[in-house]
């Protein structure tokens, strides 16, 4: 409640200020400008002068931010294709920062320097091809850049792996409100699946006469995945539509009823490497739910590990397959 | 200029320059509409669970019904705007006639397929048999006000309120009715495909 | 020149002068007071739930009064949490910006800015209101039933809003939603046939294409955007009443709900996304396109001269309402549909900068060698400008299926469409409100506390919004109840407590504006009849009201209408002045 009352504080600040401004008196506050169009230079000249200190302080409310809450953001990618996401993210993000500062003191500074003056008169300046050209192009040629980095990646991304590699087959099986991850095994393969086999404790509707279902692993809570292997990722859903958001591998999929569908990424640290990159000795992975599903949607949440590849082995035979 | 104000005095006369354009854009608006639902088709269509079957004949019939009426209701205009009243009378009554012929074979088409185990919900109902119905439903949901229109026609040339000079409530009708009838083949075309998919 | 009320008789009854007008400018008033009351509630709602975002789990008084059973002893439940903010965004999306926005200054500026009577037909017009004030009756009536209100956020993604089992607001909460939503489409299809045909037929003598002011320009785009999608959308909405209540499975397949698997195939969910973002997209400009058009009116006259190229401002505005068209997929590049088909929708996405950033510049060389006047309505457009950068640029993130991974459902977007889209749209029609307040009620609106509004509601509403960014940036998904359940986010405690104060703050600052409206219209200083020395044909018509708008023959146009300091002639001059022996037209 201190903050509330601090800016309670500044907004009667404000008004007060504008108050004086307004000569002091009360009644003029309210008889509001007696011509229609507002001819006083002081006046015009003060609200070109809020536009400049408004830009001022916005610069400053960004600094804060940056400053307070920069270091809270996602840290580093930790999959091999989240680096080239960061990479565009970078560049997108600077080009973002360059226009918006320089058409943003464009604008406070015109409108400052353009605050009403009874001697001068406005240039009657229709339009201008050249000028009017310029502007097309220039944001065009920036586009191009951008697009064809990003639909580079995004097909990289984009392309599934092939199940006969060296691979990690896991399905994410999203339901109202929890999520469940089934590692193919040894034969490399998802067993079927299918709504109208869920009963009791075989809550993903397992196939239970199918062969190839036999080794697959059913784990809650907590998943592990292997560093520098590829995993690649099949999604289901129980209910209704989930997403499968996993921030620090910039990775996130849908999981929708009816559908299978699938992402992959290759994890670049363990998680004992990001707690130091992160200097954060509690930090671990998560996967979140990012589609709205329902009363606990705030709640679905799930553990990832990422560990050596003999540590992520040990951890997979200790857990028990489905025909166990 | 006080003179003038008193002088005019502006009456909510609906703009008849503005009625076709009106019925054109709304006409747009429908196109839209069952373009949404034709193209929800095609996107469900290629589930695996998609059903095929053959639609009834009955539709072949009521696809000629509409022809026709579109047929009989553009010669009654045609002749309106000539001046002969009294065929108009003959050939408007005679295209609704064949507007509740068109509905009637419809009916007869659904319960066809109704009794062929085609159903348009609950567990029994695929997709495609949903869509099937629903679309063929909007259309005749949207035919009843062609026949309202097509009746408040009738009646009016029953009592000689047409001719040559004043047609525009018919051409507006004949429009829609047209539109109806082409949309209608369309479905059909769209549907006979689909459905053999 | 004074009109005289004793010349012009009106023999109307109440209810036909005020209830069941026919003219458009009683109309316009009837959607600005609807649109604005809905706009009211949709923004209580927002405070509330930033309550809880702020404080979570913190008992409020205001909860218990406003909420009754949805609040648990002061807390809202969190089911109804989700209730209030699918409310808050439908009642903003439509309610307010497209109707209260649309509604009002397309039904106001169409007629009186073409030179026209009246819309081309009146009753369609009378019906489109009325049919939009059900559709809020149904939308608040809504708000009281048994499971609560719709709660499936405002894009009711089925499976959700299909199964009540899996959100209590799914019951009749949502059947109600879609009922209204079908009213207001039906409303809006109706009202936007209308406006087309104004502007196509009924448009004074003299009044060509490249004479039109912006305004209608940019309201024409929207009107067609609404023809063409909206219908889409009813198309969505049938068949998700269909699978509500009729157990058809458009949208579901294979699901598990409430104890059995429900007997439902070959559906799709992702097919109701293509539908609804099909609608979706181009509603983004339906809301955005007339606050455009009315900030390049206002921009204009206000630094009194004229808009710099016109003609690109024109071209931009087609090429916006063209693009909108292709670019609905952006909004589903993590859904799992084929990444083939997410490289063309990031292509198409991204070519909006093009026409965006031809208007911002062109806005920015408007202002420069201008002689700019700050009434409260340059200031809320210069706020559209500002607003319209910031987040438009945010959208290159966001357009760009790459990126779009990481920040997609995150506060990232919260922030971005606010910004773009809200703030610039809210800017837009308190920019309209106070320019044409003199030609809606004849009085003045009151300046000083105008400025007072704009500034502190440009400064919190900023404030609310620019910092949902770094939200995004480190991953917080949006619609949360609270993030407590994730050590990753505690850092965002005090931000979120910052927001809500801000939210707030705002929401206390409009009633300024509340005040300003209400006391103008009352005690407001008696306007002349062309108080901003503007050039369009309004400017034209009495003060008061008439029935046909203006008392003699409607002028004739002989030039477009940024004629403002034009070397050798006046400082401004009408679109109804003939040109001078020897003037050229300047565009």
């Amino acid at each position: 409640m201190l903050l509330l009352s601090a800016f309670a504080f500044i907004l009667i600040l404000f008004l007060i200020t504008f108050f004086y401004l307004k000569g002091g008196d009360f009644k003029e506050m309210f008889k509001g400008n007696p011509d229609d169009l507002n001819f006083d230079e002081q006046e015009n000249k003060t609200q070109g002068w809020l536009f400049v200190a408004f830009g001022i302080g916005f610069l400053l409310f960004i600094l804060f931010l940056i400053f307070k809450w920069g270091g809270s953001l996602l840290p580093e990618a930790a999959s091999v294709h989240g680096a080239d996401v960061d990479s565009l993210m970078l560049i997108t993000g600077i080009i973002i920062i360059f226009v918006f500062v320089v058409t943003h003191i464009l604008l406070f500074v015109l409108v400052y320097k353009y605050a009403f003056n009874k001697n001068r008169k406005p240039a009657f300046f229709t339009h201008n091809l050249k000028l009017e050209l310029l502007w097309t192009a220039l944001p065009a040629m920036v586009l191009v850049v951008l697009i064809s980095v990003g639909l580079y990646n995004w097909n990289s991304i984009m392309t599934p792996l092939d199940e006969n590699d060296d691979i990690v087959l896991i399905e994410l099986y999203a339901k109202q409100f929890d999520w469940t991850a089934r590692y193919a095994g040894n034969d490399g393969k998802l067993g079927r699946a299918n709504v109208f086999l869920i009963k009791g404790s075989n809550f993903l509707g397992i196939d239970t006469t199918d062969v190839v279902a036999f080794d697959d692993k059913i784990v809650k809570n907590e998943f592990h995945l292997p560093v520098n292997k590829p995993v690649q990722f099949v999604f289901r859903a129980q209910d209704v539509m989930h997403s499968a958001y996993m921030p620090h591998f910039r990775a996130q999929m849908n999981c929708v009823p009816g559908l299978k569908t699938q992402f992959n990424f290759t994890p670049k640290y363990t998680t004992q490497e990001m707690r130091r990159i992160t200097k954060n000795p509690d930090f671990d992975y998560i996967l979140l739910c990012n589609k709205i599903c329902g009363m606990a949607h705030f709640s679905m949440k799930m553990k990832i590990v990422v560990e050596s590849e003999e540590d992520y082995n040990l951890w997979l035979a200790s857990n028990q397959s489905f025909k166990q | 200029m006080e003179n003038n104000l008193s002088i005019y005095n502006y009456e909510f006369s609906e703009n008849k320059k503005a009625k076709e354009p009106l019925l054109w854009i709304g006409l747009v608006s429908i196109i839209m509409f069952f373009a949404g639902l034709t193209s929800a088709v095609i996107v469900s269509s290629t589930s695996s669970t998609w059903k095929i079957f053959t639609l009834p004949n009955t539709f072949w019939y009521s696809s000629i019904a509409i022809i026709i009426s579109s047929i009989t209701f553009q010669l009654g205009y045609s002749f309106v705007k000539k001046n002969n009243l009294l065929l108009p009378k003959l050939l408007f009554i005679s295209t609704l006639i064949l507007g509740f012929t068109f509905v009637y074979f419809q009916y007869e088409g659904l319960s066809y397929l109704y009794q062929q185990g085609i159903y348009a919900t609950g567990n029994k109902s695929t997709t495609s048999s949903s869509y099937l119905y629903v679309l063929t439903v909007l259309h005749i949901f949207h035919l009843f006000f062609g026949i309202i229109s097509l009746g408040v026609v009738t009646t009016k040339s029953l009592m000689n309120k047409y001719n040559s000079s004043n047609f525009l409530g018919i051409k507006l009708s004949l429009t829609y009715w047209h539109f109806l009838g082409i949309l209608w083949l369309y479905l059909f075309m769209f549907l006979t495909i689909m459905m053999s998919k | 020149m004074d009109i005289t009320h004793s010349e012009h008789k009106h023999h109307e009854s109440f209810i036909s002068k005020y209830l069941f007008s026919r003219d458009h400018k009683m109309i316009a008033k009837q959607f600005m007071i609807t649109g604005f009351t809905m706009g009211f509630i949709g923004i209580i709602m927002s405070v509330l739930f930033r309550l809880q975002l702020g404080w979570p789990g913190e008992k409020f008084l205001i909860n218990d009064l406003l909420l009754g059973s949805w609040a648990n002893g002061g807390v809202i439940a969190p089911d109804k949490y989700l209730a209030l903010v699918t409310m808050h965004g439908t009642i903003m999306v439509f309610f307010m910006l497209t109707a209260g926005l649309s509604g009002t200054f397309s039904n106001l500026l169409i007629p009186l800015q073409i030179g026209a009577r009246d819309m081309a037909s009146g009753f369609i017009n009378m019906l489109s209101y009325w049919i939009f004030f059900v559709s809020c009756i149904v939308m608040l009536v809504s708000l009281g039933v048994e499971g609560g209100a719709a709660s499936s956020g405002w894009t009711i993604y089925p499976p959700l809003s299909a199964l009540p089992e899996a959100i209590p607001g799914s019951g009749l909460g949502m059947t109600l939603w879609l009922v209204s939503m079908a009213l207001f489409i039906t409303s809006s299809l109706i009202g936007s046939l209308n406006y087309i045909v104004t502007i196509l037929n009924l448009r004074t003598k003299g009044m060509t294409f490249t004479r039109l002011p912006l305004t209608i320009w940019s309201f024409l785009v929207t009107a067609i955007l609404g023809v063409l999608s909206f219908p889409v959308l009813l198309s969505a909405v049938l068949l998700l009443v269909f699978d509500r209540s009729f157990g058809t499975s458009f949208y579901l397949s294979d699901i598990y709900i409430g104890g059995q698997a429900l007997e439902r195939f070959g559906g799709s969910p992702i097919l109701f996304e293509h539908l609804f973002w099909f609608l979706g997209h181009p509603e983004v400009y339906i809301v955005l396109l007339p606050s455009l058009g009315i900030t390049s009116e206002i921009v204009s006259t206000m630094s009194r001269k004229p808009i710099f190229g016109y003609k690109f401002m024109i071209g931009s505005i087609l090429a916006i309402g063209g693009l909108s068209f292709i670019v609905w997929g952006h909004h589903m590049f993590v859904t799992g549909m084929n990444p083939f088909l997410g490289a063309v929708f990031t292509i198409t996405t991204l070519l909006i900068a093009i026409p965006s950033a031809i208007k911002v510049f062109n806005y920015l060389t408007t202002l420069w060698r201008g002689n700019i006047i700050f009434s409260p309505a340059m200031l809320f457009s210069i706020g559209l400008i500002s607003t319209f950068i910031t987040g438009g640029l945010t959208g290159l993130i966001l357009g760009d299926a790459t990126l779009d991974i990481n920040v997609h459902d995150t506060y990232f977007v919260v922030g971005h469409f606010h910004i773009v889209m809200g703030l610039s749209a809210v800017f837009g029609t308190f920019a309209g409100v106070y320019h044409w307040f003199p030609k809606m009620f004849g009085k003045m609106m009151n300046n000083t506390w105008g400025q007072i509004h704009f500034w502190i509601t440009i400064v919190t509403a900023y404030g609310v919004f620019f910092p949902m960014h770094f939200l995004g940036l480190a991953g917080v998904p949006r619609r949360y109840y609270t993030n407590s359940s994730f050590p990753m986010f505690d850092d965002f405690v005090n931000l979120n407590e910052i927001i809500s104060i801000f939210a707030i703050i705002a929401f206390i600052g409009q009633f300024i504006f509340i005040f300003n409206f209400l006391y103008s219209i009352f005690k407001g200083r008696k306007a002349s009849q062309n108080p901003w020395s503007s050039n369009t044909l309004e400017w034209t018509t009495p003060v008061e009201h008439i029935h046909g708008n203006w008392p003699g023959e409607i002028p004739e146009v002989h030039r477009w209408p940024y004629d403002y300091n034009k070397p050798g002639y006046e400082e401004f001059i009408p679109q109804n002045v003939p040109l001078k022996k020897g003037e050229v037209e300047s565009v």
